[in-house]
């Protein structure tokens, strides 16, 4: 790591702060824009050429309403919720390399805020802390449903941001870090294989060597930012929209915008870790990891126009059931398979080992389907 | 005091304890008791840490570690204990716990 | 005055201070919040004493699950912020304060003229970062010597768990007032508002009717019924096992309209 006066970071972090709300802002034009496009329909555009600047009214409009405190309500935790959630979603940002170490006159700049040794654990942390935005939010407006919407989100949160930290641990056993500058030099390595005859050359992004977990991330991220279809605890038809039906106004644009910047947060965090980050041929790291990310994004309002929503039952269900499961057999899967590459363990340790767990899933399995066959309702 | 040293983790450590211990002996709300105690393990946690800051050793983040994850266990139990006994007095407050009293 | 003084300086006593919070709060929710604020400036703290993965770790544990939890029982157990204050009389608190500074004077005292006994371990800075840090040293460290306190750790939570999960089952429904299956009250029946009563009539076997007969005393006034021609004279509780009377006024008992024999445990 390079050796950068202070004020260095603090001007990188204002960059990286500012492009992650620019980027939050005409995220919602984006996503009004594609969710249109797929329903045959135009979207936003009368507010400036392709309706741009869309966003900006929106703002206009929210900042412009009756900021409204209900009367029995808790008024400091009221005020303090929303705020809670939106300053933990951008701070999840401050450890994602956007680019390599770039020389501008004469002085080396690391192109992130912070490489912290436990880098993706942090992001982890300060998603946890946003869970108390959402449930302080539904305490504080003294309104019995709110309270009860809050509840339920916020279990849901917890659940899936468990099944979302244990699908990252197969990534972390093959890149012996947590530190995501680390985890990003380790995928640009090559993997070399021959395949019929020809050699073949892939970077060693770990979409390829962990499939199933890169899967389970993608749909605990999406339940984890409450994100269709996992929206049910503030979808507009259901509980008087949840947690944030007392909310007006710009306070409740905090909490819509929260989830926005934790989308586009996490959609970083999914390129650096699955797709390499910054790796790539000819173009500077930075638009590479911006592709990436985009991609991730558009996945994100695919779903949600695409799909209907899950009933809170079967949401919880698939967290505990389903993923939990799959997301413990992957890591000892992987633990297994780096234990035979470093050689640690002979090749029939190694195949009986994995011979039983294979078994043991598959039995489980049967016996979990066979089961839900008698089960009425 | 110009340079950091373990005394004052140390007392740090002290004066949560004994916020934490106080709170245990004097507020009758259950919940409440129970965070008091959280604040204690804490405590202790601040001071075995200074202490393996000082003595360059990792001892005392083993311990620490095992720390957090006991009290997790064991915050998992207390409140599922607390949970049972509101739902048999109806009440939070630890003056209402009187069964067993003749 | 070095940097690391003042940061340590004011994370202490932000910690120190939403501790008391946790302390003097009237509402366990405030509590809880004060909470959350101590964990994070201890975290912080432990991330200056160069243990990282123990300041993630707290949050993560800490913050993100056990006071969740916290949150989640002071809702469901405690919703609204009980009129008194729960703190002990004013001697008490006035007391504790008095003998908690006591007690931190001599702690203070203690700490301040120790001696340190015993050999530094090896770790020191240069070495951990050497390894790759502080996780990597503390991975080392712990799967090469404490590998049973580990296993032990994990039956613990795994008991915990599973204790959790019987601790949190609603009990039966017995000792606790559950609504009964009610309709319109009559009270122009001599039974109901004017006459006497010439034995103690439980108002249904879920509604209190366990509580009443163990205290003895006589409960209700007010009979229930759906609908007002399956009025009898019978005691609620012999409705359901006895064969249809001659009472013309009475409808069909297999609906006796109480819903007390059937539909006991609906709430």
């Amino acid at each position: 790591m390079t050796d950068q006066p202070l004020w260095i970071t603090y001007i990188v972090g204002f960059i990286v702060l500012n492009l992650l709300l620019v980027g939050m802002a005409y995220m919602t034009w984006a996503e009004r824009k594609v969710i249109a496009l797929m329903q045959d329909r135009v979207g936003p555009n009368r507010t400036g050429p392709f309706g741009l600047l869309q966003p900006i009214a929106d703002g206009v409009k929210l900042l412009g309403k009756e900021d409204l405190v209900p009367k029995f309500a808790d008024k400091r935790v009221f005020i303090i919720a929303p705020l809670i959630s939106f300053v933990t979603a951008p701070l999840a940002g401050l450890v994602i390399p956007f680019g390599d170490t770039v020389t501008i006159f004469g002085q080396e700049i690391n192109l992130y805020v912070t490489d912290l040794n436990v880098g993706v654990l942090y992001m982890l942390a300060v998603g946890s802390v946003g869970v108390y935005g959402i449930i302080l939010g539904g305490y504080s407006s003294a309104n019995r449903y709110s309270l009860l919407g809050a509840l339920r989100a916020a279990a849901q949160v917890i659940s899936y941001e468990i099944v979302l930290g244990l699908s990252l641990v197969g990534v972390f056993i093959l890149s012996s870090s947590l530190s995501l500058v680390t985890i990003v030099n380790e995928q640009r390595q090559p993997l070399d294989f021959s395949l019929g005859g020809l050699d073949f050359s892939i970077p060693n992004w770990y979409i390829f060597s962990q499939p199933i977990a890169f899967i389970i991330f993608l749909i605990a991220a999406v339940a984890e930012t409450n994100r269709a279809p996992f929206d049910l605890p503030e979808a507009e038809t259901e509980l008087i929209s949840g947690f944030h039906t007392e909310y007006s106004g710009f306070r409740f644009s905090f909490y819509f915008l929260a989830e926005y910047i934790s989308m586009i947060v996490i959609s970083l965090l999914a390129a650096s870790l699955f797709l390499g980050g910054i790796d790539g041929p000819l173009a500077d790291g930075f638009w590479w990891l911006l592709l990436k990310a985009s991609i991730f994004l558009f996945f994100y309002i695919w779903l949600r126009a695409t799909l209907p929503r899950f009933r809170y039952d079967q949401l919880m269900g698939i967290a505990w059931k389903v993923l939990l499961p799959l997301t413990l057999v992957n890591i000892l899967l992987t633990g297994l398979i780096r234990l035979r590459g470093n050689d640690q363990i002979s090749l029939q340790a190694f195949l009986i080992t994995g011979g039983v767990i294979l078994v043991v899933v598959l039995a489980v399995y049967l016996a979990s389907t066979r089961k839900q066959e008698a089960y009425v309702g | 005091m110009n340079e950091l040293t373990a005394e004052h983790f140390l007392l740090l450590s002290a004066a949560l304890f004994i916020i934490g211990m106080m709170g245990v002996l004097v507020r009758r709300n259950v919940l409440v008791i129970f965070m008091s105690v959280e604040l204690m393990i804490n405590a202790v946690n601040v001071a075995f840490i200074g202490f393996a800051w000082e003595q360059d050793s990792m001892v005392g983040q083993t311990f620490a570690l095992f720390v957090i994850a006991v009290a997790a266990a064991e915050s998992i139990l207390g409140l599922g204990i607390i949970m049972a006994l509101s739902r048999r007095i109806d009440s939070v407050d630890t003056a209402d716990v009187t069964t067993l009293r003749d | 005055m070095s940097a690391e003084v003042l940061v340590f300086d004011i994370l202490a006593v932000l910690a120190v201070i939403s501790g008391a919070g946790v302390v003097l709060a009237r509402n366990p929710v405030h509590s809880a919040i004060s909470l959350v604020v101590t964990f994070v400036n201890l975290a912080g703290i432990f991330v200056m004493l160069r243990a990282e993965f123990l300041g993630v770790v707290q949050i993560i544990v800490y913050t993100g699950a056990i006071l969740v939890l916290v949150l989640f029982v002071i809702m469901l157990v405690d919703p609204d912020d009980l009129p008194d204050f729960h703190g002990g009389r004013p001697l008490q608190r006035a007391a504790a304060f008095v003998i908690g500074l006591m007690l931190l004077g001599e702690v203070a005292v203690a700490i301040l003229t120790r001696t340190v006994v015993g050999q530094p371990g090896p770790w020191s800075e240069e070495f951990v970062l050497e390894q790759g840090g502080n996780v990597q040293v503390l991975g080392q460290f712990l799967y090469s010597g404490y590998v049973l306190p580990i296993q032990a750790i994990a039956v613990v939570l795994l008991v915990g768990t599973i204790g959790a999960l019987v601790l949190a089952r609603p009990d039966e429904p017995v000792g606790r007032p559950r609504p009964r299956h009610t309709g319109t009250i009559s009270l122009g029946h001599p039974r109901g508002a004017e006459g006497e009563f010439h034995e103690p009539l439980p108002l249904g076997a879920g509604a209190g009717a366990a509580r009443s007969e163990r205290r003895g005393e006589m409960r209700g006034g007010i009979i229930v019924v759906t609908d007002a021609e399956s009025y009898s004279d019978r005691p609620a509780w012999e409705l359901e096992f006895s064969e249809p009377s001659a009472d013309s006024n009475d409808t069909s008992y297999a609906d006796d309209g109480f819903g007390v024999g059937k539909e006991r445990n609906r709430s």
